[in-house]
């Protein structure tokens, strides 16, 4: 981070007059390596990578800009859209940040029924996630059934939510839904079989030849960077620090559910695969327990939609690592400020030194083992390498481009036009294009 | 909070030495005032004498006259929001990458949404949400002032249903 | 495994076949306009705008003059979290099971079995 004049000057002499074995490579926006679109650029010497400077911003969606101005009831909607593969848990930590505003307490079922669902959460999103890994390395076989076994949990989702992806559950105060009648021994069912199957695939990893081969040795940070850059989640886990936010700091049940955090000091890819595994087994248990003692009682205590003001904040663990919301009541009806920090952007300065040396073929691998969840837009950068000029095309000029190479007719109709319309601006038309 | 935790007590004397002191909100969370110039030995006592490592994340509010820049702490059940005021009119700050070295990205949002200049930021030239043909007479996003309309208007974009 | 080969496989052979759906399941919109009253609270909580409220006249209720509304479905942006279901008191809308709802004609999206009585 301190060498960035150096990263500006290694940039402008990349592939220059000069022969030199660095060289300047794009890595998306769109490429089939990557799963939502972000910009990587990648300073390589022959195939391995010296320096990764990242652009992102590409699903920006304003969302806090869009939370000031509707009422609260609905932010609770439009924060669980942040996200497909963790949403109830964006849900859980806004709710819970205001919670703490009202003078209302959540009961003991909802609490318990929240944390049955988030953990049926994680689960999918591990299950989503070995089977990305398996993806990306090439054994698409391991994709496939590990796919397979998510299809159990989501069809549980379903039958208490309504929804497999959305849950739409959580409200102020309490869950909006209970457990449907004589669901205990099919959840307790399933969630064996769940383990049995994670316990499967961790020998498949640990014995399969293919799977070593492209995770062992990879993805090394040292303890005392990860530390530094206030990494979350499973990447702070897998060099060894215990860092859990249902551990360190309970909330819903956590505090009455047994919990095992795992961590693991192997330090590489593998183990990252390793780790969460096992925390899926963890999670299967926490759920058994929770759904066989569920404490009786409403699940729901319903406030009044206007929240006194105050500020509070909240953290919840994602399956990616913490999720941070700060609230902000002035008193009325919409929220003053809502501020919500993803664990993806907390790891991403991780993530960029555990690129750092590896080759180029092992980016989908390293950069999907960071479990990451941006989002989408596009653009061109262009390189003069005569006058050293940098640029970057802006939408409209990547659409045009577009329109004259696919519909060469419809271009030259809107050149007369132009040419005729203002004559003076033909020069800047011809420059362009 | 009628006991405070080991940790807190030792904040306190640091936040004497600061000028200032610990105001408590609601379960665990302790709210810290700080003038600029004071703010560095604070963090550095924050992060080298009590351990407290864990920079959740940096938090912009706008807060009439003057913009709110809140550091979020995090050490074994107790937040600790660290609150620097800088006026509108002039909003620039010190950048606290060598203390904590995880804020970088932190910042720059903060430079993008509220146009916040950190000085001492290595990556401060660059845009990290913004697109980069944002126009450079549009106040910033979050700005109580900047409008969604006005935004929308001037990137181009159509108009949401009401 | 030889497992999988003895089991049946798991895709579902939609749609030669019909799928399964869970009791719970949330699909399209459908209201009763017999037990519509039009006192706008699925209006009020819906998040994401789909219901307004038309105004179709007036009624004598003693003697004062009462407006009488209904409400109007723009069931393209509907997000199906069922807010409005649960925030009616007369129990006049119901989630259906059908989710096969993709139509070239957005009128069709347009639920007005309110206003049309």
């Amino acid at each position: 981070m301190s060498t960035a004049p150096d990263q500006q000057r290694r940039e402008e002499s990349a592939g220059l007059m000069e022969y030199s074995t660095e060289s300047l490579v794009p890595f998306g926006p769109i490429h089939p390596a990557l799963k939502e679109p972000e910009y990587f650029k990648l300073v390589l010497e022959g195939e391995r990578i010296i320096n990764v400077i990242p652009r992102i911003g590409y699903v920006h969606r304003g969302l806090e800009k869009a939370a000031e101005s509707r009422p609260w009831v609905q932010n609770m909607y439009m924060f669980e859209r942040t996200c497909g593969i963790c949403s109830f848990v964006h849900s859980v930590c806004y709710g819970q940040a205001v919670e703490e505003l009202t003078m209302f307490q959540t009961p003991r079922r909802a609490k318990y029924l929240r944390t049955i669902i988030l953990e049926m959460e994680r689960i999918h999103s591990h299950l989503l996630w070995v089977g990305l890994m398996g993806h990306w390395a090439g054994f698409d076989t391991l994709f496939m059934w590990v796919w397979n076994d998510r299809e159990v949990v989501l069809d549980l989702v379903e039958a208490i939510a309504g929804n497999r992806v959305h849950k739409s559950m959580n409200a102020f105060c309490g869950v909006r839904r209970d457990l449907p009648e004589n669901m205990t021994d099919r959840i307790v069912e399933r969630m064996r079989f769940l383990t049995d199957r994670a316990r499967y695939y961790r020998d498949v990893i640990d014995t399969e030849e293919t799977m070593l081969k492209r995770t062992e040795n990879m993805g090394r940070v040292s303890a005392d960077t990860v530390e530094k850059l206030c990494a979350v989640g499973p990447m702070a886990r897998y060099v060894g620090l215990k860092r859990d936010v249902r551990f360190d700091d309970p909330y819903a049940a956590y505090d009455e559910v047994p919990l095992d955090v795992i961590t693991t000091t192997q330090g590489d890819v593998h183990a990252l695969l390793r780790l969460r595994l096992d925390e899926l087994i963890v999670s299967a248990n926490m759920v058994t327990y929770a759904v066989q003692n569920l404490p009786d009682g409403p699940i729901r205590v319903k406030i009044p939609p206007i929240i006194p003001a105050g500020e509070h904040s909240s953290h919840c663990e994602a399956p990616r690592g913490e999720i941070f919301y700060y609230a902000k009541s002035t008193g009325g009806r919409t929220p003053d400020r809502i501020k919500s920090r993803q664990p993806t952007m907390a790891n991403i300065p991780t993530a960029l030194e555990m690129l750092k040396g590896q080759t180029l073929a092992d980016i989908p691998i390293v950069l999907t083992a960071i479990d990451p969840c941006f989002g989408c837009m596009d653009r061109m950068s262009f390189y003069d390498t005569e006058t050293n000029h940098k640029w970057t095309w802006s939408g409209e000029q990547l659409r045009q481009y577009g329109i004259n190479y696919y519909f060469p007719e419809r271009a030259k109709k809107q050149r007369d036009i132009a040419r005729k319309a203002a004559p003076a601006a033909n020069q800047c038309l011809k420059e362009e294009f | 909070m009628s006991q405070m935790s080991e940790t807190l007590t030792q904040l306190e004397k640091y936040a004497e030495e600061a000028g200032t002191k610990i105001t408590p909100l609601r379960k665990n969370e302790s709210l810290v005032e700080v003038v600029q110039d004071r703010l560095e030995p604070f963090l550095g006592h924050l992060v080298n004498d009590l351990q407290i490592r864990h920079l959740m994340t940096i938090t912009g509010l706008d807060l009439g006259q003057n913009l709110g820049i809140t550091y979020e702490f995090f050490k074994e059940r107790d937040t600790i929001h660290v609150r620097l005021l800088v006026p509108k009119t002039k909003p620039q700050a010190a950048s606290i990458v060598n203390i904590v070295p995880g804020a970088i990205l932190y910042e720059m949002e903060l430079q993008d949404m509220f146009g916040i200049e950190f000085i001492g930021n290595p990556w401060k030239d660059h845009k990290l949400l913004l697109p980069d043909e944002w126009p450079a007479d549009l106040p910033p996003p979050l700005l109580k002032t900047t409008k969604a309309d006005q935004i929308r208007r001037r990137l181009g974009l159509e108009a949401a249903k009401p | 495994m030889f497992r999988f080969m003895l089991e049946k496989p798991t895709t579902e052979a939609y749609p030669f076949k019909p799928i399964q759906l869970t009791e719970r399941f949330r699909g399209k919109l459908d209201i009763d306009p017999a037990k519509c009253t039009g006192c706008q609270v699925c209006a009020l909580v819906c998040p994401a705008s789909v219901i307004t409220m038309v105004d179709l006249g007036t009624r004598k209720v003693g003697d004062r003059e009462l407006k009488v509304r209904r409400p109007l479905f723009d069931l393209s942006t509907c997000i199906l979290c069922g807010e409005c279901v649960d925030n009616c008191a007369f129990n006049a809308l119901e989630m259906t099971k059908r989710f096969e709802t993709a139509t070239p004609n957005k009128a069709e999206l347009l639920m007005n079995k309110a206003i049309v009585q």
